[in-house]
């Protein structure tokens, strides 16, 4: 019972940063409403012209493109406010505490994520809603569809969520990392389709981010959502997922141990 | 010149030159800041290429003269990382305390943002930046009399004012309000977004938004059209769109005003 409430204590620090300042709050409605007539406007603009291509028509690009939006939400909690970010700790030295508690660090960072990701998934699923009724996106061609898409974007989530963690591991490594903390976040967005789903890249540019994890945490999902990825392709996909899962799972937990090693605080 | 100003730049030169050897302090951080600017930068080209080679003709325009856009927006950009940039970065320095000291210094409050670091990667910016600025001309058909190319200079410079007045202006708000630094991440992301192709693809009240409401058209998209001849269809009286340099040096002389208000207001952690 104990273990519960720590849980849920430590999952729900960001999201409790975030519901105490409601002009944020506000902001994220209006931005997200923004961006999803945006890039909604931007795609129906560009097809204005031209039928399928990269075997995406219409309505599957722009369906793709809003879901990309919602779901950026469902990671995107600022951590920074509440200084709070693996990266400020590290600069400041409070990272130290995180080895002092009764938790756990890599508990804490899963908890703490899990609640993020959840909270994320309100905002992704209430915009979801209004978009489909709005008519704005799609819905799933079938259930079937509908049943992969989630488990797809389970995964999905998981994979960021490693990668993520991956990316934070580093600050322990570096003494400056901005940069290619940057440089990563960045790689995460382009290879993950954020910016513009991969079918539109040319081929050499697929077949490259199909060796790399990114691909699996947004673009896999959402292309099973659209119908760019059969369900008859769907099994090897969805494997694909889950054997990034492991790989990354195995080599987080490996950082962890190496990381608590390097953890010095006020001179060591 | 007088002997103040004289000196101020002096004084501004010499400690750029010291956050420069302090940047470099950290060599593959040096680097990786130049290659974050430039791999930043690449990623619209990126995205500009992909579209440009699946959607031909975009809004009516040929290819050569969409490239413009980015081309304009990504130099304008790029100075604007250089000189003014550190307004994106202020929410940071106010959670840090980092303007009560500022307000105690002999020097002007906003010169000492800027000072603050040395950009990094505005050289990846620039050098990118100013490539595809040569990829744009040499593509262009157009005839690049010194009435175009002065424009084309006033151009860029207006668009890095206008940036620079945008994030200003949020700067401003999170003088008061810090919170308002999320929307400074927004607005790089809508600049870098929307800022490089014709708007007129969207629809007339989404155009309209991204003129007026937020003036990212003149940026880029504007300039360019004035540069290449597109007179119809751009949402805006032309000699309005032919205006975007001047509206660039309005904007950030009055997005200065803001801040010397709200600097006036501001009440650190402390009250």
């Amino acid at each position: 019972m104990a273990a519960v409430l720590h849980g849920w204590r430590a999952a729900r620090v960001t999201p409790l940063g975030e519901l105490h300042t409601p002009p944020r709050m506000t902001a994220v409605l209006l931005r997200l409403t923004v961006q999803v007539v945006l890039v909604a406007s931007l795609w129906r603009g560009l097809y204005a012209n031209t039928g399928t291509t990269a075997g995406l028509g219409r309505d599957q690009a722009v369906t793709y493109a809003v879901l990309a939006v919602l779901a950026s939400r469902l990671r995107e909690l600022d951590q920074s406010a509440g200084r709070d970010m693996v990266l400020q700790h590290m600069h400041f030295g409070t990272i130290v505490y995180w080895y002092l508690r009764p938790l756990p660090p890599q508990r804490y960072y899963a908890l703490r994520a899990l609640g993020e990701q959840l909270y994320g998934l309100v905002w992704a699923l209430g915009g979801y809603v209004v978009c489909l009724a709005a008519g704005v996106v799609e819905p799933p061609e079938s259930a079937a569809v509908a049943g992969v898409f989630v488990v797809s974007m389970l995964l999905g989530q998981w994979v960021l969520y490693y990668v993520m963690l991956v990316l934070d591991q580093l600050c322990f490594f570096t003494i400056r990392n901005n940069s290619a903390m940057l440089i990563l976040i960045f790689a995460q967005n382009l290879l993950s389709g954020v910016y513009a789903p991969l079918w539109f890249f040319p081929d050499w540019f697929i077949t490259l981010s199909g060796f790399l994890p990114f691909q699996a945490t947004l673009s896999v999902p959402l292309s099973i959502y659209v119908g760019r990825i059969e369900l008859s392709d769907a099994g090897v996909q969805l494997a694909v997922q889950a054997a990034w899962v492991v790989v990354l799972a195995l080599f987080t937990r490996w950082v962890w141990r190496r990381a608590a090693r390097r953890v010095i605080s006020q001179g060591g | 010149m007088s002997q103040k100003t004289m000196k101020s730049l002096r004084i501004v030169w010499r400690i750029t030159l010291l956050n420069i050897r302090a940047s470099m302090e950290y060599r593959t951080e040096f680097l990786l800041m130049i290659a974050i600017g430039a791999i930043w930068q690449v990623s619209v080209i990126v995205f500009a290429t992909v579209l440009l080679a699946r959607f031909t003709g975009m809004g009516g325009w040929d290819s050569s003269d969409v490239l413009l856009i980015p081309a304009i927006r990504m130099l304008a950009h790029g100075l604007f990382v250089l000189l003014l940039g550190r307004m994106h970065f202020i929410g940071r320095q106010i959670q840090e305390g980092k303007i009560d000291v500022y307000l105690l210094r002999p020097m002007p409050v906003h010169r000492q943002v800027q000072l603050a670091f040395f950009p990094t990667n505005a050289i990846g910016d620039l050098l990118v930046a100013a490539g595809l600025m040569v990829g744009a001309l040499s593509r262009s058909d157009l005839d690049w009399t010194t009435g175009r190319v002065s424009y084309l200079v006033a151009a860029i410079i207006g668009g890095m004012l206008l940036e620079a007045a945008l994030f200003t202006v949020v700067a401003s708000a999170c003088l008061r309000f810090p919170a308002a630094d999320y929307w400074s991440r927004w607005l790089e992301e809508l600049l870098g977004t929307f800022g490089s192709y014709p708007l007129n693809v969207l629809p007339r009240a989404v155009g309209g938004f991204l003129t007026y409401a937020l003036p990212l058209a003149f940026v880029a998209y504007l300039p360019t059209a004035v540069l290449t001849g597109h007179d119809q269809d751009i949402g805006v009286p032309y000699w309005l769109a032919a205006a975007s340099p001047l509206l660039g040096i309005a904007g950030y002389l009055a997005a200065r005003l803001v801040w010397r208000w709200s600097l006036k207001h501001y009440t650190g952690v402390n009250g």
